[in-house]
C-alpha cells in the first residue's frame, strides 16, 4: 500500500503564549502538489500553524517536517518554504526585479544564471513591463503578483500564503484566486495557504482543513466539508446553514430517516449512530419552493433578498424558528409578510449530524 | 502582536548579532552608566554633608526649580500660541510663521542669551539707543526672559506635532454642533491634546533645567545648580562638591522625564484615527484672530532681530557705542580658529558615532527584540535625564585616572557630545524602525538573508532619512553644546562654544558674535544640506 507523498507534515505541534494556547496537539499531513486550506475565524491559531512551518516560530512541543525531514532548529532562511505574506511584505525600495530577485542572492549562484531567473519568472507573472517599478507604482493585484514571484523565485518546496488575497478588493480577489490555483496546477506545487473567508477556501483548494481554538476540527475536500460536515461549527464555517429538530430517528440497514412533521424522509447520516444528540443540517439551496419528493414543511413568510444569481427567502416554522431557503433567479414571491407558504424538502438532501 | 514580538527573534539571530549587540551595550555601560556611578560614588559622606548642610544649595536649588517653571511655562504658552496659530487657527501669514521658531535652531541658548545682551542690555540696541531706557538684563529675568525665547521653538516643535494628531474632524464634528471656535478649542482641542501638551511641557522644562549658558552669561549674581556646580569646580576646584550639586539637579530631572514619558505614552494612547482626514482651520472671531497674528509678528521680530544682532554685533565696531562698520573682529576668528575646527572636527565625528550607535541600539531594540532589550533601551534614552553639567563633573571624574584615562583627548570630547544627544538620535531611529512593517523582516528572512544582511539591506536603506536626520541633529547639537564639554575641553583641544562664553565674560562682544556667527551659519548649512540630499525625508522633529 502507498500513501503520496507528504510535502510538509506537523505532527502533534502545540505552541504556547503565556497563558493563551494558539495551537493544542495539531496533526495535518500536506500532501505533495496538493493545495491545502487552513481555514477558520481569527484566533484560531491557523497563523500561528503556517508561521511554523515558515520557521519564523518553533513549536513548543510536536515535529514539523518538509519532504519528511524534520525542520525543528532549522531557521527560516535555511528551509525550502516560500512565504507569500498578507500585506506583501514588499521592499519598498527595490524595484520589481530586485524584490522577485532577493531570494536568489543569498543562493549560490552566478549573476547571469540569477537574472535569467527573474526573467523567468516576470515572464511567467506576466510583470515584464513592470520590472523596473517600485512596488508603490503597482496596482494591488501586480503587488500581489510580484510577491508571489518573488516567492517562486527561489523555487521552493513548499508555497505558503498568509491571506494573500485578503488586501485586495472583492472582484480582483475572485480574479486573482483563480490565478493562483492555475499558477500552482502549472508547477504542481505543494502549497499551505492560511484564510478566513469560506468561499475562498472551497474554490481554490484541494484540501481544506477547518480550525478552531488551535485544533483541527475536520480536513478534507471542499465538497465533502460542505456537503458532510463532521459538527455544526464546521457546517456554520463552511456556508450558511437551518437547524431542524427531528421528531424522531429511524435506521433501517444502511438508510437513515428521520420524522418531520408527520412525515418520513430519507436523510444522509454523519453521527455514526448516535441518535441521542442528532439534529438536522439543510443548506438553504437544498430546500425547494415547488413540491418534490420528500418532506413538505408549513412556514409563514417573512421576507426575501434579492441576490442577483438567487433569492434568499426567510420563513418561520410552526415553532417560531426562522428558516432561510434560496432559490433560483426568477423565483421572487408575491407574498405578504406573515403569509401562510410551504417549502419542501426532497429524499436524501439533508444531513443529520452533531448538534 | 505579541506573536510577531515573539517570532522575530528566530529570524534574526546569530553568532555576529551577538557581538554587535555586546559593542553597543558595553559603549552605553562604559560612557553612560560608569560615569554616572562613579560620580555617585566619588564624593565621600564628609562632602555630601559639607555641601548640604550649609544653606546656599538650598537656595541655589529652590531658585532653580522656580526659574525652571517660569521660564518653561512661559515658552510653552509662547509655543502654544504659536502652534495653535499655524495648525488650527491658520491666522494670515501661517506659512510663514510656520518657519520662524526653526531660526531658533541656529543658535544654542548661550548665543541667543548673548543677542539679548546687544539688544536688550544696558547698552542695548532696543533699550538704550532705540528707547533711551537705562536697564539691567543680568538677574533672573534676564534669564527668563532669553530662556522664554531660547526654549519656545522646542516647544513649538512639540507641540506642532501634538496639535496635528487631534483630529480636525472632531472639531469640525463639535462646530456642527453649533460650538464656537474658541468652544471647540477648550472642549476639544485643548482636552484631546493634554497629555500631549503635558509631555511637551515636561519635555522643554528638561531643557531649562539643565541649561548653563543662559544663567553663565545673564544670571549676574543669581545662581542656578548648573552654574553653582561649574563655579565650584573652576572655581574652587571641588570636583566632589561639583558631583553632589551635580546630583541635586539629576534628581529633579529624572522625576520630570519618568513623568514625561508616561504622558508621552498617553499621547500615543489617546491619539488614535485622524490620519488622512483633511484640515480645515477653525473659524475665530476677527479680534482673537487679530491678537494671535500681533504676537507671533512680535514674537518673529525679536527672533529675527537676535539673529541679525549676531550677524551685525561681528562688524560693529563697539557695540552699544560706535556701529562703524569693521573687520576687525574677524582676527578673532583667526586666533580661534583652531577652536572652530576642534568643533567642526569634533561634530562631524560625533555626528557619526552617534548616529551608528543610536541605529543599532534601535535595530536591536526594535527590530531584533533581543533579550533584555528594556534594559538597552533604558540605557540609550537615560542621557536625556542627565543634565550635562553631571554629565561633564562625571566623566572628568571617570576618566582622569584609573583604567580608562581620557583626559586631554580629542575622543572624551567627542564621546562627550554624543552620548549627550544620543537620546535624541535614537528616538528618531526607533520611531522609524517601528513604522517599518516587521513582516518585511520575515520576508527577508524567509528569502535567505541572516542579520547582517537584512541590516544592509533593509534597515539602513529604508532609514537613511531617519539617520539622515539623526546625523543633523547630532552635529548641531553637538557645535552648540556647552554645560558638559566645558569640563572636559583642553589646552589645545578647545571648542568654539566654550571660545564664545569665554568672550562674553570677558565683555569681548564683537569677537563672540563673530564666531557665534560662523556656528550659526555652519548650522544653517548642515540643515540645508540634509534637506538637500534627503528631500522630504528630512523631518528630524517628528519624534521628539
Amino acid at each position: 500500500m502507498t500513501t503520496p507523498a507528504s510535502a510538509v507534515e506537523l505532527r502533534g505541534v502545540s505552541k504556547s503564549y503565556g497563558a493563551v494556547q494558539a495551537v493544542r496537539d495539531l496533526s495535518l499531513v500536506v500532501p505533495e502538489g496538493s493545495f491545502t486550506t487552513l481555514l477558520g475565524p481569527s484566533g484560531c491559531g491557523k497563523t500561528t500553524a503556517l508561521r511554523m512551518v515558515a520557521g519564523f516560530i518553533d513549536p513548543d512541543r510536536g515535529d514539523v517536517l518538509i519532504g519528511g525531514k524534520s525542520q525543528l532548529g532549522v531557521p527560516s532562511f535555511r528551509r525550502r518554504a516560500a512565504m507569500v505574506f498578507q500585506d506583501f511584505a514588499l521592499f519598498p525600495h527595490m524595484t520589481v526585479a530586485t524584490n522577485i530577485g532577493y531570494g536568489l542572492r543569498h543562493r549560490r549562484m552566478s549573476a547571469g544564471v540569477r537574472s535569467a531567473r527573474v526573467a523567468e519568472v516576470l515572464a511567467f507573472l506576466q510583470l515584464e513591463a513592470q520590472s523596473g517599478r517600485h512596488p508603490h507604482e503597482l496596482s494591488g493585484g501586480q503587488q500581489q503578483r510580484v510577491a508571489l514571484g518573488r516567492a517562486l523565485a527561489v523555487r521552493p518546496e513548499v508555497l505558503l500564503m498568509d491571506e494573500p488575497l485578503s488586501n485586495l478588493d472583492a472582484k480582483l480577489r475572485v480574479r486573482l484566486r483563480a490565478e493562483l490555483r492555475s499558477v500552482q496546477r502549472e508547477l504542481g506545487l505543494s502549497t499551505v495557504h492560511v484564510t478566513h473567508d469560506q468561499e475562498e477556501a472551497l474554490a481554490i483548494s484541494d484540501q481544506v482543513a477547518v480550525m478552531s481554538e488551535g485544533a483541527i476540527r475536520q480536513v478534507g475536500p471542499p465538497r465533502e466539508l460542505y456537503e458532510r460536515p463532521a459538527d455544526r461549527f464546521v457546517a456554520d464555517v463552511m456556508g450558511e446553514t437551518n437547524y431542524l429538530e427531528p421528531d424522531a430517528v429511524e435506521r433501517e440497514g444502511d438508510a437513515t430517516f428521520v420524522w418531520l412533521d408527520g412525515q418520513r424522509l430519507v436523510v444522509r447520516d454523519a453521527t455514526d449512530g448516535a441518535t441521542a444528540h442528532a439534529v438536522l443540517l439543510v443548506r438553504p439551496e437544498w430546500f425547494s419552493l415547488t413540491p418534490c419528493q420528500g418532506a413538505t414543511l408549513p412556514v409563514s413568510y417573512l421576507g426575501s433578498e434579492y441576490r442577483g444569481a438567487s433569492e434568499f427567502h426567510s420563513f418561520r416554522l410552526p415553532g417560531g424558528e426562522p428558516v432561510g431557503v434560496e432559490s433560483g433567479p426568477g423565483s421572487s414571491l408575491n407574498m405578504q409578510a406573515g403569509a401562510a407558504a410551504s417549502i419542501h424538502l426532497g429524499h436524501g438532501r439533508a444531513l443529520l449530524t452533531l448538534r | 502582536m505579541s506573536l510577531t514580538a515573539r517570532t522575530i527573534r528566530n529570524v534574526l539571530s546569530g553568532p555576529g548579532l551577538l557581538l554587535a549587540g555586546s559593542a553597543v551595550l558595553l559603549f552605553l555601560l562604559t560612557f553612560v552608566l560608569w560615569p554616572l556611578v562613579t560620580a555617585a560614588a566619588t564624593p565621600s559622606l564628609q562632602v555630601w554633608q559639607d555641601v548640604l548642610a550649609g544653606s546656599r544649595w538650598r537656595q541655589v536649588a529652590f531658585s532653580t526649580l522656580w526659574l525652571t517653571a517660569l521660564s518653561t511655562t512661559s515658552a510653552i504658552t509662547l509655543g502654544l500660541v504659536f502652534a495653535l496659530a499655524v495648525t488650527k487657527l491658520r491666522v494670515p501669514g501661517w506659512r510663514y510663521f510656520a518657519w520662524v521658531p526653526l531660526l531658533g535652531l541656529f543658535s544654542p541658548p548661550f548665543v541667543g542669551a548673548l543677542a539679548i545682551i546687544l539688544l536688550f542690555g544696558r547698552n542695548g540696541l532696543i533699550t538704550s539707543q532705540l528707547l533711551g531706557l537705562d536697564v539691567s538684563l543680568y538677574g533672573w529675568h534676564g534669564v527668563w526672559f532669553s530662556q522664554t525665547l531660547s526654549f519656545f521653538p522646542l516647544a513649538y516643535m512639540v507641540l506642532v506635532g501634538v496639535l496635528r494628531r487631534v483630529p480636525s474632524s472632531l472639531e469640525q464634528a463639535a462646530s456642527g454642533y453649533g460650538s464656537g471656535s474658541l468652544a471647540v478649542l477648550r472642549h476639544v482641542t485643548l482636552p484631546l491634546a493634554r497629555p500631549g501638551i503635558l509631555a511637551a511641557t515636561l519635555f522643554v522644562s528638561l531643557g531649562v533645567l539643565s541649561d548653563f549658558g543662559t544663567p553663565m552669561i545673564l544670571g549676574g549674581r543669581f545662581r542656578v545648580l548648573a552654574t553653582e556646580a561649574y563655579n565650584r569646580v573652576t572655581g574652587w576646584g571641588d570636583l566632589q562638591g561639583g558631583a553632589v550639586l551635580g546630583f541635586l539637579l539629576l534628581v529633579p530631572a529624572l522625576i520630570i522625564y519618568f513623568v514625561q514619558a508616561r504622558f508621552a505614552a498617553a499621547d500615543r494612547f489617546a491619539t488614535v484615527g485622524g490620519r488622512g482626514s483633511f484640515d480645515a482651520p477653525l473659524r475665530t472671531s476677527g479680534w482673537g484672530r487679530g491678537l494671535v497674528t500681533g504676537l507671533c509678528g512680535a514674537v518673529t521680530l525679536v527672533l529675527v532681530a537676535k539673529l541679525g544682532a549676531i550677524l551685525v554685533g561681528g562688524f560693529a565696531t563697539v557695540w552699544g557705542f560706535d556701529y562703524t562698520p569693521t573687520l576687525s573682529h574677524l582676527n578673532w576668528l583667526t586666533t580661534r580658529s583652531a577652536d572652530l575646527i576642534n568643533t567642526m572636527q569634533y561634530a562631524l565625528l560625533a555626528a557619526v558615532l552617534g548616529t551608528v550607535v543610536s541605529l543599532f541600539a534601535a535595530f536591536l531594540v526594535h527590530a531584533v527584540r533581543v533579550r533584555g532589550r528594556g534594559a538597552l533601551d533604558l540605557l540609550t534614552l537615560l542621557p536625556a535625564a542627565v543634565p550635562g553639567t553631571l554629565l561633564g563633573i562625571a566623566f572628568v571624574l571617570t576618566f582622569n585616572t584609573g583604567p580608562l584615562k581620557l583626559t586631554g583627548t580629542a575622543a572624551i570630547i567627542i564621546i562627550t557630545m554624543t552620548v549627550g544627544a544620543l537620546p535624541t538620535a535614537y528616538r528618531i531611529c526607533a520611531a522609524a524602525l517601528q513604522q517599518v512593517n516587521r513582516s518585511l523582516f520575515e520576508a527577508a528572512s524567509n528569502l535567505g538573508a541572516g542579520w547582517l544582511a537584512i541590516l544592509r539591506d533593509l534597515a539602513v536603506p529604508l532609514l537613511r532619512g531617519p539617520a539622515g536626520s539623526a546625523a543633523t541633529l547630532l552635529f548641531i547639537h553637538s557645535i552648540g553644546t556647552l554645560s558638559a564639554v566645558i569640563f572636559v575641553v583642553a589646552p589645545g583641544r578647545n571648542l568654539a562654544s566654550v571660545s564664545i562664553l569665554n568672550l562674553a565674560e570677558e565683555g569681548y562682544w564683537g569677537g563672540a558674535a563673530a564666531i557665534a556667527t560662523v556656528l550659526m551659519v555652519l548650522a544653517g548649512l548642515v540643515l540645508l544640506l540634509a534637506r538637500l540630499l534627503l528631500g522630504r525625508n528630512f523631518r528630524p522633529f517628528e519624534s521628539l
